[in-house]
């Protein structure tokens, strides 16, 4: 009975020193399923850093735990989408890149780097740029997908799936009905809701861990998709193709951002240069689907992949696209209040 | 000398006891509490001035179709445990002594099994191409797959699996301590079996049944990962309006208030069932 | 009343509570990849999951923390159960409906209510914040483990040992410690089980910095169907099992 209480007074000892050596490591905050482990092994075997990988489905979700916790966030990097990037930036949550630590950063887009939402790239390296469109599983659609408004087509009732992504689901109910995916008026944003309730008998389920498998798992046949998913789904189920809806697609642009109270922007610093290598973007989009905006690395990249419809969209795709943007937190709350309803409405 | 001994080790107990729950457990609720009547505010989250805004945004209609639904779907839930779970105590305490120990350690093992890991086996079971669905296909019950997963019933079905010990093992309890004088006396005094079983059995087991729902009805509005895994983040709980308030939408005041609805429905449940074991023991004795 | 008709019931629902199971345990030594179909016996699913360095971390992480809240809820809750089974003092009836309350309250409402005070007070979320949190929900459950055995406990000891000139310490040591042993043994294995097995109330107390097993595997699950969680399943079960055999074990042993 001693040798119990012993050990249970060592063990809270133990506790208390444990973390008194530690090796370096880097928090990474990033999407599900949106960096080959591959990468981080590659990383660690470099540089000696550990990666801890969390993960997260929604830009709503990541900026509410970077701000939940504030200075107990250990987080050294995330990944939010371009109109978040603009909104923690303004809200004092970042900490500024300096580029004097970044090596390749003149391998970028021109056209992806210097936007309005973080002029100069102060704040924010570009990752992986991507769009949201329209998955069919063919095997099991016989009639062709061309349009957001198909999805509301009696004949798939209960096999549609849904991005769980409040802004991205809005922005299809908008599109539809003719407005800006954008909107930032409340009676727009109703009128989509109301739309959108329409869908819902047809709405299976709600997914952004990966989009994908709900489609691979046979539970739903036709709805919204993330390109990369669309084109690893593919790999599984080489029925499921990506469709440019003629509504326009979304597209996003996610960028690396350094929290304010990061702790070890030096390894984010090593982390951000060691992406930016032509090569290992290049493995980066082969792998996971998205593109990349880094132009060397466009150069490596494997034919198949490089003429991927789905991954490099061409022009024809682009008409209509609509970027996502910063619609400020009023609209937001909008979003949400009905967002919720929608979710939970039967 | 005894007091003087005694009195260091005493103080010291009752100051680390009171100590730590009123740090952990009446602050943080009482942090709760004055949350729900704060101002949501977009930088820090909670701001002054005081407003009763979350709970009149409870009350609106919209919303409050929300919890209705979940509450449904809980109820629902609540009343499948107590259909199976009453004869299944029953039965359980009418098997000899010896098996029921073996049966109940079977009842409990369960219990204490990772319930995200019995959570997503539901999911290989319920699934299209799940084993459900093959095996019936293959017997010829069915030619097209059915649709469970991702259902309302599906998250009904998750929550009855989670949590029927919690409505088994209170009602056994009552059922152990039944007196077979009082059955055999009403059957004495003419009561058919349909009579003794309302106007005895039932009574007699209410507290159990109380006891029961409390400890399913609670925590089944409460467990947000079974709509997250089984009801394709659709046919959702307050559980999950409350954590997408924290961390989500950052609405605390109303995530706060509709935390503070859920207490509210365990104190009434609380009183419910204290009254019941109240009233047994009057006519009881 | 008919025999067979209570026995075939009792039959036809542990049926059901244990076809996941079995499944489960099952499709983790299932080859392939799918999860519904049968691809031969393979033990890679277990090797995958012990490759996976952050998993590894986590299991570490989240069995050290069992190991530290079950410790602490113990020692906490048996002074408890000692001062309301030994002390009369003011308040104790609300101690005990404190108790109670947070026995009953849905763990969503404990969770932010923690996440609330440890915003508050500036406390990092990490190891320390988890610890607090899981003690606080197993502790009652530790204290009614240890009430119940000494409401079944002969008064008459303890007065003997102060008769013998015992001081209050030296006779809690000596006399009451002993006698609630096992209870102690099962709220430990109890809060050992709780702690391991929490969702909701880390999925809102964890941080970056200390990254626990339930977590992951929500992450996991989410996701979609991986056969490694299968793997992951059957180890814990195998694991509370045993600390259910033994807990009951203990408890039987001690009865005699």
């Amino acid at each position: 009975m001693k040798k119990l209480a012993l050990a249970g007074a060592l063990a809270l000892g133990l506790a208390g020193c444990s973390g008194s050596e530690e090796p370096q490591v880097l928090n990474l905050y990033n999407w599900s399923e949106y960096m080959p482990q591959e990468v981080l092994d590659r990383f660690t075997e470099e540089t000696g850093i550990q990666v801890v990988y969390t993960t997260y489905d929604s830009n709503e979700a990541m900026y509410a735990r970077l701000k939940l916790l504030d200075e107990s966030a250990a987080y050294d990097l995330a990944v939010p989408s371009t109109y978040y990037v603009s909104k923690m930036r303004q809200e004092d949550l970042l900490m500024p890149i300096d580029r004097s630590k970044i090596e390749g950063f003149d391998n970028l887009d021109p056209e992806l780097v210097n936007l309005d939402v973080d002029p100069e790239n102060q704040y924010s390296v570009p990752f992986l740029w991507g769009t949201t469109g329209i998955a069919v599983d063919t095997a099991d659609v016989e009639s062709e997908v061309t349009a957001w408004a198909d999805l509301w087509d009696e004949r798939f009732e209960a096999r549609v799936m849904l991005t769980n992504d409040m802004r991205e689901v809005f922005h299809v109910g908008l599109r539809v009905l003719g407005y800006s995916g954008n909107s930032t008026d409340p009676k727009e944003i109703e009128e989509a809701y109301e739309k959108l309730t329409e869908l819902m008998p047809s709405v299976r389920t709600f997914n952004s861990d990966a989009p994908r498998m709900p489609y691979l798992e046979g539970e739903t046949d036709v709805g919204m998709i993330w390109n990369g998913e669309a084109v690893m789904g593919r790999d599984t189920l080489e029925s499921l193709e990506y469709v440019y809806p003629e509504e326009g697609i979304i597209a996003w642009l996610d960028s690396f951002v350094i929290p304010k109270n990061a702790r070890n922007p030096e390894a984010a610093h090593q982390f951000i240069s060691f992406v930016l290598q032509p090569e290992i973007s290049a493995l980066i989009s082969e792998e996971i689907g998205y593109a990349t905006p880094n132009l060397a690395a466009r150069e490596l990249l494997d034919d198949s992949v490089a003429n991927d419809r789905a991954s490099y969209p061409n022009a024809t795709d682009m008409i209509n696209a609509e970027f996502q943007t910063d619609i400020g937190d009023e609209a937001l709350q909008v979003y949400a209040k009905y967002w919720e309803m929608l979710k939970s409405g039967q | 000398m005894r007091s003087l001994t005694q009195q260091p080790f005493r103080t010291a107990v009752l100051v680390l006891v009171w100590g730590w729950l009123l740090f952990l457990v009446l602050t943080p609720n009482l942090l709760v509490v004055g949350a729900s009547v704060m101002t949501r505010d977009p930088g820090s989250f909670i701001s002054l001035p005081l407003t009763l805004d979350a709970y009149r945004q409870l009350l609106n209609p919209l919303y409050l179709e929300v919890f209705l639904h979940s509450l449904y779907m809980a109820a629902m839930t609540t009343l499948v445990c107590l259909l199976i779970g009453y004869p299944f105590a029953w039965a359980l305490s009418k098997v000899g002594k010896r098996n029921q120990v073996l049966l109940i350690f079977l009842l409990i093992v369960p219990f204490w099994t990772n319930s995200l890991v019995r959570t997503y086996a539901l999911k290989l079971i319920l699934a299209t191409n799940g084993l459900l669905n093959n095996a019936l296909m293959s017997l010829g019950v069915i030619d097209e797959p059915m649709q469970l997963l991702y259902t309302e019933g599906a998250v009904i079905i998750g929550l009855v699996y989670l949590l029927l010990p919690f409505m088994i093992l209170p009602l056994y309890s009552v059922f152990e301590d039944l007196q077979e004088d009082y059955l055999r006396a009403s059957h004495d005094l003419g009561a058919g079996r349909l009579s003794t079983f309302i106007h005895v059995i039932v009574p007699l087991t209410l507290p159990g049944v109380l006891a029961g729902i409390m400890l399913v009805l609670l925590p089944a509005m409460g467990l947000f990962f079974v709509p997250d895994i089984l009801g394709g983040s659709r046919n959702l709980l307050v559980g999950n309006v409350i954590k997408n308030q924290f961390l989500d939408a950052r609405n605390w005041p109303f995530g706060a208030a509709a935390s503070i609805m859920l207490t509210l429905a365990m104190a009434f449940l609380m009183f419910a069932h204290r009254l019941s074991k109240r009233r047994i023991g009057e006519d009881g004795v | 009343m008919n025999r067979w008709l209570p026995r075939t019931y009792l039959t036809l629902v542990y049926l059901l509570l244990y076809v996941p199971i079995v499944v489960l345990v099952v499709f983790s030594f299932n080859e392939s990849r799918t999860g519904y179909e049968w691809g031969g016996l393979s033990l890679r699913w277990y090797e995958a999951l012990f490759n996976n360095r952050a998993m590894v971390q986590a299991m570490w992480n989240s069995l050290w923390l069992a190991l530290s809240a079950a410790t602490v809820s113990t020692l906490i809750g048996a002074l408890t159960a000692l001062a309301l089974h030994r002390y009369r003092f003011r308040g104790k009836k609300v101690l005990n409906g404190m108790l109670f309350i947070v026995m009953m309250s849905p763990e969503i409402v404990l969770a932010i209510s923690l996440l609330a005070l440890f915003l508050l007070v500036g406390l990092q979320l990490g190891y320390v914040s988890l610890l607090l949190a899981h003690v606080t929900f197993c502790l009652p459950f530790v204290v009614i483990t240890v009430m119940a055995r000494l409401s079944g406990f002969d008064e008459r000891l303890p007065e003997a040992a102060r008769d013998l000139g015992a001081s209050d310490f030296t006779m809690t040591r000596t006399v009451l410690i002993p006698v609630i042993m096992p209870a102690l043994l099962a709220g430990w294995l109890l809060g050992f089980t709780l702690s391991l097995d929490d969702v909701v109330v880390s999925t809102f107390v964890s941080g970056p910095s200390y990254e626990i097993l339930p977590l992951r595997i929500y992450s996991m699950v989410r996701v979609g169907l991986k056969p490694e969680v299968n793997a992951l399943g059957t180890l814990l079960l195998v694991f509370s099992l045993v600390m259910l055999i033994l807990s009951q074990w203990i408890l039987l042993r001690s009865k005699r």
